[in-house]
């Protein structure tokens, strides 16, 4: 115990350079010390190329991905050290600024002033409420991860299934996929974020703050329903519960394979997944418009991601760390095989992003509009808490579908192990 | 009333010892400042953050009745009693076994088993980890066909089901720790004078009577030893599940076992306070076991 902190300190103290014998952020106005994830490495190393006197120290950490506290850890020694702050963050988990926000934490800088309204204003309204604690802003997000339907037109076309428009008919193709076609697959449900695919879209209240109250209502029609469609699609293989990021999936279904049929996935599987972790061929893959819930309207879809940029209320840097944030959300825009991961959220640079990959010769169609219409219809009655869910839906959800159990008997466990990770965080919880 | 002569051998005694404890102060001395303030002082810091709040008021045993209800504390006690008692078995059974067994053999065979026995030992503890997360991943592990028929898993995620990690930490500790232990046994084997190995044969002991009613009960101190120090480390648990915990995408809880929960009440909800109290049951349990064996084996009896 005592060794592995001591561990913890010193790396942290290591890795933020603190070092007196270099001049500390106050006195060199131009330092600064970025914190990113390995995806965001390139927009750090093109804002250090593009910018030759500033003196950024860049560090990569895991992101906080898949609901690691790396980040809580982390600014818990900063601030019992009372130095060693990075001047900006960027974090996977899209909750993330809400903790960084409050006590104990209180890292985020608010964002009025840092970064000019007119900029502000272009991000859209959904996104900026994500960005929003108590009124005030603290981020500003990098790619919008709206939930669309990926397929593989080649197969599709193949086999002659006609694209579903409703999660009933993609249930009903998953069902005779298992019959004609055994061994392709219509989605997963593995991933720490699976839950937002199919839960958050179809509108299952599991995070929903009411004044004061969070409401975790697992035994909702719109859990259940959803979990009932799904246990089929499980049992016969149609919908395996396992990650898209491990080897297993990959050898199972990837590359040669080709068994990915469809996908109801965020918007930066685009390439990010599809082609450079699956490696399936070019002109196969493109998306659909997110699935519909028979005929209910408005449509709605889930979300995964929609990293933010924070930057630290510590900076000795602050003009600088806004410069930093303002390129890499509204310049940074390479094209080609270098092209942004996701959809941007700065809206005037997403135009220009959604021009590169309709040309882009990996997709079998233009997957824009889909994309398009997908980003604003996310359903905000997903609220983010100061606790990540991701972990609590992996112990106590896929760890049981791997063991063979129904989605439908775990939909009660993981509302209550949902209310007791926001107990602990201390929310009050309401079960209805 | 104490007859006189004893009472005077005792005191014959203590000054003896007090001459040799004298004798031995400089040997202990450059250990001092090091146990002082890495051992020491963090553990009386840890009792008195235990004790109080973070405004530094007494509150008693109210930080430890506050875990004891948290929702993962049972669990994570759970889940490193039974590893701790999976690893400790083991360890106790195969390490003196192997050691009885390399003993009675010719040197330079002996000589070999040994080795092989430390090599895992030599890396260090996380390395060892990530070495066992490609071993226990059925697609690329060299014993994939063990893991499906022994552990009946055809993928990563089966091999680490909640119901089989207690089982694979014991394996990856068994297999970096053993090692080591091994050694020491066959030294302490060593320290047993021939002359009484002989005598036994002469009797007419066989290699497994020997072994069993002679070096057995002669080594029996370091297998105590070994049992309060493999007890302290087995129910302080970290590196392993911590990342495993990562490795495997979250699906292992990250407050897997008991020393991970103190860490995370530390540094994820800042609650040093609580933190401190799951640390203090940590070295309870761990005093408590060293007293029994202690008393249990005599560890400390010098008359022998």
């Amino acid at each position: 115990m005592l060794a592995s902190l001591a561990m913890t300190a010193v790396v942290a103290i290591a890795a933020c350079g603190n070092d007196p014998s270099k001049p500390k952020a106050s006195q060199g106005s131009n330092n600064l010390t970025v914190w990113v994830d390995s995806v965001r490495l390139p927009v750090a190393q093109a804002y250090v190329k593009a910018h030759p006197n500033q003196h950024v120290k860049i560090v990569t950490f895991d992101g906080d991905a898949n609901g690691a506290t790396t980040m809580q850890t982390k600014i818990q020694l900063w601030n019992r050290t009372g130095n060693g702050w990075p001047d900006v963050i960027f974090s996977e988990q899209v909750n993330d600024p809400v903790w960084m926000a409050q006590k104990p934490f209180e890292f985020a800088a608010p964002l009025k002033g840092l970064i000019p309204g007119n900029l502000l204003s272009k991000w859209p309204a959904a996104s900026t409420a994500q960005c929003t604690v108590n009124g005030t802003q603290y981020c500003v997000q990098d790619n919008l991860a709206q939930v669309v339907l990926w397929f593989n037109k080649k197969l599709m076309d193949k086999f002659g299934y006609a694209v579903p428009k409703t999660w009933q008919q993609w249930a009903d193709l998953g069902k005779k996929v298992a019959t004609e076609h055994p061994g392709y697959i219509v989605g997963n449900i593995g991933d720490s974020f699976s839950h937002w695919i199919y839960l958050w879209g179809n509108q299952c209240p599991l995070e929903q703050l009411q004044g004061d109250k969070l409401r975790i209502n697992s035994a909702d029609a719109h859990c259940t329903r959803v979990a009932g469609m799904l246990d089929p699609l499980i049992k016969n293989g149609t919908v395996p519960p396992l990650s898209v990021f491990t080897p297993d999936f990959a050898s199972k279904y990837g590359g040669a394979k080709d068994k990915v049929l469809m996908m109801p996935g965020p918007s930066w599987f685009a390439q990010a997944l599809f082609d450079e972790t699956l490696h399936i061929p070019a002109g196969q893959i493109t998306a659909a418009a997110p699935l519909q819930w028979e005929n209910e309207t408005p449509v709605t879809t889930g979300q995964v991601g929609g990293g933010p940029w924070i930057i630290s209320k510590h900076s000795r840097n602050l003009k600088g760390a806004a410069d930093f944030v303002i390129w890499a959300t509204t310049v940074f825009n390479p094209t080609g095989k270098a092209a942004r991961p996701g959809y941007p959220a700065y809206a005037p640079l997403a135009e220009a992003w959604l021009t590169g990959l309709a040309g882009n010769s990996y997709f079998a169609a233009d997957p824009t509009p889909a994309l398009k219409a997908a980003a604003g219809q996310v359903w905000t009655g997903w609220n983010l808490v100061t606790y990540p869910d991701q972990p609590v839906w992996s112990n106590t959800v896929v760890t049981k579908l791997v063991a063979g159990k129904s989605l439908s008997s775990l939909i009660q466990p993981f509302g209550d192990g949902l209310a007791q990770a926001a107990k602990a965080s201390g929310y009050t919880v309401v079960r209805q | 009333m104490k007859p006189p002569t004893l009472s005077a051998t005792r005191a014959q005694v203590t000054r003896k010892r007090g001459l040799r404890g004298a004798r031995g102060l400089p040997f202990v001395l450059p250990y001092l400042p090091f146990l002082l303030v890495f051992g020491i002082l963090p553990m009386a810091y840890a009792l008195y953050l235990a004790v109080t709040n973070d405004t530094s008021g007494w509150v008693g045993v109210g930080n430890f009745t506050r875990t004891f209800r948290d929702y993962r504390f049972l669990p994570a006690f759970e889940h490193i009693l039974l590893y701790t008692c999976v690893w400790l078995g083991s360890l106790i059974v195969i390490v003196v076994g192997l050691a009885l067994l390399l003993h009675g053999r010719a040197s330079r065979v002996s000589t070999t088993f040994r080795f092989l026995f430390y090599i895992p030992g030599a890396l260090a503890g996380a390395s060892a980890v990530l070495v066992w997360l490609f071993m226990l991943d059925p697609g690329v592990s060299p014993g994939s066909f063990l893991l499906r028929h022994l552990l009946g898993s055809h993928l990563f995620v089966q091999s680490i089901a909640p119901g089989k990690l207690p089982f694979v930490f014991a394996m990856i500790a068994f297999w970096t720790g053993a090692g080591g232990w091994i050694v020491v046994m066959y030294g302490a084997l060593n320290t047993i004078p021939y002359e009484l190995e002989e005598a036994a044969r002469i009797d007419g002991a066989g290699p497994l009577t020997v072994a069993l009613r002679l070096k057995l009960p002669m080594i029996r101190k370091w297998i105590a030893y070994m049992t309060i120090l493999a007890f302290a480390t087995g129910t302080q648990l970290f590196v392993e599940p911590q990342l495993v915990n990562e490795a495997s995408l979250g699906l292992v809880p990250d407050t897997w076992s008991s020393n991970q929960l103190a860490y995370q009440l530390a540094f994820r909800y800042g609650d040093f306070n609580a933190a401190a109290a799951v640390s203090v049951d940590l070295i309870a349990i761990g005093l408590i076991a060293a007293v029994l064996i202690v008393k249990r084996t005599g560890l400390f009896r010098t008359e022998d």
